[in-house]
């Protein structure tokens, strides 16, 4: 095709960007230190003084400052969403013994694989023997945790709960973070309970509706 | 002096270095350097670093040290009757400690006046003022007025008549002063709890003594040992360093028979030539010389050179045990460049040890002060070993062994903890060390112009034109805090240059290092030595024209640095426009609602 466009490169249209001057002073670089100093310097002072004197308002520190939107934090607390999800609790059943009967469904459902569960048989004799088993231990490494709520969601108990209300502290290390079976039960939901609403109907109970190893005879 | 003695000495010694040079001005570093932040939490962190104190408590504890310090300054004047040099040096001192205060506090009251509003008779007494530069301008007038009546009337009956004045007025207008200022910060308290601050300074303490509690961290594959020892290695060199940098000139006290020295016997004052010379003392007790550094050692400036030889170490020691291809190749950059500007900071110093023909570092003070500053006869060597030391800090422009943008955090990006604190302690601790021992060696260490060892000779030619003799213990206090002064200046021009100047890339760190700066410093030892020749061989006529022209950086100091004061107070004092910004516009909505219950903002 043909046009009226010289060959080589295309030329550049529009405004030159002015090059910085490269004389004797910019190039042995001590004179250009010397002003950015002085520029640095003139700010600095005079920024700090009229802080200092309460010449100017600090804006950063005003958006924040008593009476506007500032939460002392320790002292003052926000509160949290009626379904926040909190550091995790064990629930107990009326005896103080915990709910969970290790079964193991919130340690499958858990994304970040942060619990572990031991789960042993009752003693012989214990009526619930071969009926369901109790976690021997139950570990919570609540810095892998991601506070997703399936433990929750997953258990057929109610035995897990993230109601406490508790936000994870900050620890030295990083031992701190696993909580084991004793910690989780020590926590308190936010009504203040360790128990559950939902009543546990024992085997042997007159309100227990399933069928038991003497109804079933087996 | 017995073994109890020394060692009590030395440890007071070690304790006023450490504690009054690294830890403080360190502390005071940070503040500045988060002054400078733009991240939210530096800028909030030091404000809300607070403890708050019940209303009485603050009160007291405003009140009460200014109670004891008019009292102390009456006391002094009730109590102990001084004659000669000591009654002259009092009177000179109160009297512009008292116009000092006085001044200084009718700013202040000035500042808060306008701040709030004026709301009584004394407010608007203080407001009619107007420019609260012109309490400035009074003040200075009247230190003048003082300064030079003293020096004019000097021997005369009328100079006797003012001296006594001064002597017994000095210290009732301070203790006034002092009292009034203390009592106008007490009332101010209004709610019942006080904010305890020290402007944002607990901030820094709370960072540090944060990373003690926190998380002790050692790489699985790295080497444990090596690991920990590392941040000792270097935090090490840059403590001890301090030792011999002497902070003051020598004290001189009286010693009882047995030649041990008497604390209690300050002399009271000492004459110009000569250290501690005896012939002041009464027939049979002799003089006790206490050097005020820590070590006094005869070695001096080689002793330095061997332990910041030994930085390097700590630095790549840490770079080695951490397991962690980062750490190590900024251990590996901090090594080079810590080699490589070390050849550079002996060299500079090459020049400054053949003027001075010593290497101990009170000698060199010594010297300078019978002659000129040490930036007059090596203004270049100055300016290279400046830039060396910054070198050897491993600070901005020379961070390259930790340039985030590249190595993470270089050498220790594996610490945690009080261990990486420690490595940054170690830098902070550097930047007071280096700039104590540049003021040591360029700028004249606790030297003052014209302030001899016993007192101020302002001498133009062989006329002295000005002379005040002063106790020896003003003279040795003037000198610790010129030095103290100087020091902190030199830190601050530091973190100038760290919020300044952008990292070089390591070529161009080897290229300055190398190809600049060691043959600059090449050439600044052979054109010494070619000028000291030249003045050795000039005879007399060469001599006397030298110390013309050391009389002539005196004058320049003095002058240039009085005015520098005055130019940056009333830089400081110059009245702005106060703007309130809403930033947030939660602040906005506050603001259009009339303000909140503890903000009240006109609608």
């Amino acid at each position: 095709m043909l046009t009226n466009q010289p060959l080589g490169p295309k030329k550049v249209v529009g405004t030159p960007i002015p090059r910085p001057d490269r004389n004797a002073s910019v190039q042995t670089y001590i004179p250009e230190i010397a002003k950015g100093l002085a520029m640095t310097m003139a700010h600095f002072f005079k920024n700090t003084k009229e802080m200092a004197l309460g010449q100017r308002n600090d804006p950063t520190i005003e958006s924040i400052s008593d009476g506007i939107n500032c939460v002392s934090y320790p002292e003052q607390r926000r509160p949290y969403a009626e379904r926040f999800r909190g550091v995790h609790r064990l629930t107990h059943r009326a005896d103080g013994s915990p709910r969970c009967v290790a079964c193991l469904c919130c340690s499958t459902a858990c994304p970040a694989q942060c619990i572990h569960i031991e789960p042993a048989e009752y003693p012989v004799g214990d009526s619930r023997r071969g009926y369901e088993r109790f976690p021997a231990r139950f570990v919570i490494d609540e810095l892998r945790c991601v506070f997703c709520g399936f433990c929750v969601e997953a258990c057929p108990c109610d035995a897990i709960r993230m109601d406490t209300g508790i936000h994870a502290a900050p620890y030295d290390s990083r031992e701190q973070f696993i909580f084991e079976k004793d910690l989780l039960m020590s926590f308190k939901g936010r009504d203040g309970s360790q128990l559950s609403e939902n009543p546990r109907h024992e085997p042997g109970d007159p309100t227990y509706p399933g069928v038991t190893r003497e109804h079933g005879g087996h | 002096m017995t073994l109890g003695t020394l060692f009590l000495l030395s440890l007071a010694k070690a304790f006023t270095v450490v504690v009054a040079l690294s830890l403080n001005i360190a502390g005071l570093l940070t503040w500045v350097d988060r002054r400078q932040g733009a991240i939210l939490q530096d800028r909030v962190g030091p404000e809300r670093a607070v403890v708050w104190i019940p209303k009485r408590i603050a009160q007291g504890a405003v009140a009460g040290p200014a109670v004891l310090v008019a009292g102390g300054a009456l006391a002094l004047f009730f109590f102990s009757d001084a004659e000669g040099v000591t009654r002259t040096t009092r009177a000179v001192l109160f009297s512009h400690l008292a116009v000092f205060v006085t001044w200084f506090t009718a700013l202040v009251i000035a500042g808060r006046i306008k701040m709030r509003g004026v709301k009584n008779s004394f407010d608007r007494f203080i407001a009619s003022v107007g420019d609260p530069r012109r309490i400035f301008y009074v003040g200075l007038i009247i230190h003048a007025a003082i300064f030079l009546s003293l020096g004019v009337l000097k021997g005369t009956p009328a100079g006797e008549t003012l001296r006594d004045f001064l002597y017994g007025a000095g210290p009732f207008v301070f203790a006034f002063s002092v009292l009034f200022g203390a009592g106008y910060a007490a009332q101010r308290f209004r709610h019942e709890r006080a904010g305890f601050r020290l402007i944002g300074l607990l901030h820094p303490a709370a960072d540090g003594l944060k990373t003690i509690f926190k998380e002790d961290f050692i790489p699985p594959g790295g080497d444990g040992f090596l690991h920990k020892l590392a941040p000792f290695v270097s935090f090490f060199p840059v403590l001890v360093l301090l030792g011999v940098v002497p902070f003051g000139d020598t004290l001189c006290f009286g010693s009882d028979e047995q030649g041990k020295i008497m604390l209690s016997k300050l002399l009271a004052t000492v004459p110009r030539d000569g250290i501690c010379p005896t012939s002041t003392l009464d027939a049979g007790s002799a003089v006790h010389a206490v050097r005020l550094q820590v070590l006094d050692f005869n070695v001096g400036i080689l002793y330095f050179f061997a332990m910041a030889g030994t930085g390097v170490v700590g630095a790549a020691l840490a770079g080695w045990a951490s397991n962690n291809k980062y750490s190590l190749l900024g251990g590996l950059r901090a090594a080079s460049q810590m080699i490589s500007y070390e050849v550079t900071l002996g060299l500079t110093l090459v020049g400054a040890l053949m003027i001075y023909g010593t290497i101990r570092v009170d000698e060199m003070v010594r010297w300078q002060a019978e002659n000129t500053w040490g930036i007059f006869v090596q203004p270049l060597a100055f300016f290279l070993f400046f830039a060396a030391a910054i070198a050897e800090t491993k600070r901005i422009p020379f961070d390259i062994p930790e340039g985030e943008s590249e190595i993470v955090a270089g050498y220790f990006t594996e610490y945690s903890g009080m261990k990486f604190a420690m490595f940054f302690f170690s830098e902070y601790v550097a930047v007071v060390t280096l700039a104590a021992l540049t003021t040591a060696v360029f700028l004249g260490g606790w030297h003052l112009p014209f302030l001899e060892r016993d007192g101020l000779h302002i001498a133009f030619g062989d006329k002295e034109i000005y002379a005040q003799p002063l106790s020896h213990g003003a003279v040795i206090l003037f000198g610790v805090l010129a030095f103290v002064g100087k020091t902190v200046a030199l830190c601050i021009l530091q973190l100038f240059i760290r919020w300044t100047l952008p990292r070089f890339r390591y070529d161009q760190l080897m290229k300055l290092g190398w190809r600049k700066i060691l043959p600059a410093s090449l050439v600044n030892v052979l054109a010494t030595g070619l000028v000291i020749l030249a003045i050795q061989s000039g005879g007399p006529a060469v001599q006397s024209l030298m110390a013309g022209a050391a009389q002539v950086t005196q004058w320049v100091i003095a002058i240039g640095g009085i005015v520098l004061m005055v130019w940056f107070v009333r830089f400081l004092l110059k009245p702005a426009e106060h703007r309130r910004v809403l930033a947030s516009s939660s602040a906005q909505y506050a603001a259009s609602m009339g303000g909140t219950r503890t903000a009240r903002m006109g609608a």
